[in-house]
């Protein structure tokens, strides 16, 4: 039972400060210019945003939150946050641009058996949109292919409609903005229409 | 420290319609699918302890962004308050990013381009701060002017208001909001404001003004605005 009711979201607008971001941003594996690499396999994930009638949407801002390659989060409610990569954060954001292109760079998250669900989650990578239009952030959470956890993952299962789990599975490409030495990986989102992305309810 | 650990889903009443009548852009923008019901993780109940060392805090004057210039024009004002979970502990150390309009109504984005509403060269509209130990936040800064949504078959013009993107303790306390002056007759009619059904959800969106013989300086204008993340704190699972 609440005793203070949460405050309501608001849509982010079209006029998020450009300055806001910041080079590096949508780079989860240094914290900041010159820091240590964080440890674990450096992936380059991206792909598209798209509206109805698969219109790019640019200047939403994608954000994303991530375990690091041990399966660990650096935060109080992880059991084993003491032993979790100081040298990764496990947030970045960035602007979709005026094709509806995002990218980031990260650390390939381990899986980790839940406390809270009681079961094992496979790697995954949470994200959230915001932007103009959206009066409330949309989630959803992206996989890994050949990922045999996937099948009995608590969250991908949560998706109900089996056949709409493919658009949440990350796919081997290439991709020329690959910084040297990762590994490229894509997913569209569509925030409407056909080939839609499923979202969970926040 | 013991952080929030318990989400439940959001109350539709208190939280807006994701498609608002006559704003257009959720029109395209907004799943026709349902959402799919997740059971929380870990990863939903964490989130960047860090944050500062990405998104750097210590920004909380916007009312004079170049030292060597005037004062941006316009009435200033103190914007503060409290930012709390849903038991009312403060979420300290939080990130709070805020930004608004200049004192003609007009953002410094290229996406206002098109404004006719002069820009003001002494103020840029935007500001990040850390929640202190107490879980407050702090900007001086000038009240933004209402303005007009380009082209809008019913003239909606947005009151003034100041956006806010907070981070709280995790990744369920994620909120971007925007917070409206009290007593403003366009909050009445502001299709943002008044998606959010229950009057309770609207009034948390308002701030309050400040007695002005409370305000510690005569030229500001102070006005509180406390604000309530997701979040309650329970035992431990397991525990």
């Amino acid at each position: 039972m609440s005793q203070y009711i949460p405050t309501a979201s608001g849509t982010v607008g079209p006029f998020f400060p450009p300055h806001f971001f910041r080079p590096g941003d949508n780079d989860l594996t240094i914290v900041e210019p010159g820091a240590a690499v964080a440890a674990g396999l450096r992936i380059h994930v991206f792909g598209y945003l798209f509206e109805a009638a698969r219109l790019p949407r640019w200047n939403s801002i994608i954000e994303l939150w991530q375990a690091d390659g041990g399966g660990r989060f650096a935060h109080p409610n992880d059991p084993q946050a003491a032993l979790a990569d100081p040298r990764f954060i496990g947030w970045g954001r960035c602007a979709s641009e005026t094709d509806g292109y995002f990218d980031f760079v990260t650390i390939k998250p381990g899986g980790f058996d839940d406390p809270v669900a009681k079961a094992r989650r496979a790697p995954h990578i949470n994200l959230s949109i915001t932007g103009s239009g959206l009066m409330r952030r949309l989630t959803t959470t992206l996989f890994f292919p050949d990922e045999p956890a996937n099948a009995a993952d608590p969250v991908f299962t949560a998706v109900t409609d089996a056949s709409l789990r493919p658009r949440l599975i990350l796919q081997p490409a290439s991709s020329d903005k690959a910084p040297p030495g990762t590994r490229s990986y894509r997913i569209d989102i569509v925030l409407q229409g056909e080939g839609e992305t499923p979202f969970f309810v926040d | 420290m013991n952080l929030p650990n318990t989400f439940e889903p959001y109350d539709d009443a208190t939280q807006p319609a994701m498609t608002v009548t006559d704003y257009s852009e959720t029109s395209t923008r907004v799943p026709k699918n349902q959402l799919y019901r997740r059971p929380l993780t870990l990863t939903e109940i964490t989130g960047p302890t860090r944050l500062g060392a990405k998104l750097k805090p210590g920004d909380n004057d916007l009312s004079h962004p170049y030292p060597q210039q005037p004062r941006a024009m316009g009435q200033l004002i103190r914007v503060a308050g409290r930012l709390m979970d849903e038991d009312g502990q403060p979420v300290r150390g939080a990130i709070i990013e805020l930004w608004h309009a200049n004192a003609a109504g007009r953002y410094i984005h290229p996406m206002d381009a098109k404004n006719s509403a002069p820009i003001d060269p002494n103020f840029v509209g935007s500001g990040r701060v850390a929640t202190d130990a107490a879980g407050r936040y702090e900007f001086l800064t000038i009240k933004p002017a209402a303005y007009p949504y380009p082209n809008h078959p019913t003239r909606w013009w947005r009151p003034p208001h100041i956006h806010m993107s907070i981070f709280g303790d995790g990744f369920m306390s994620r909120l971007v909001t925007q917070m409206f002056f009290p007593g403003d007759p366009f909050n009445d009619i502001d299709l943002i404001l008044n998606a959010v059904p229950d009057p309770r959800g609207r009034a948390r969106m308002i701030a309050r003004q400040v007695p002005m013989a409370d305000m510690p300086v005569l030229n500001v204008v102070g006005f509180e605005h406390d604000i309530v993340v997701r979040g309650h704190r329970q035992t431990p699972f397991g525990m």
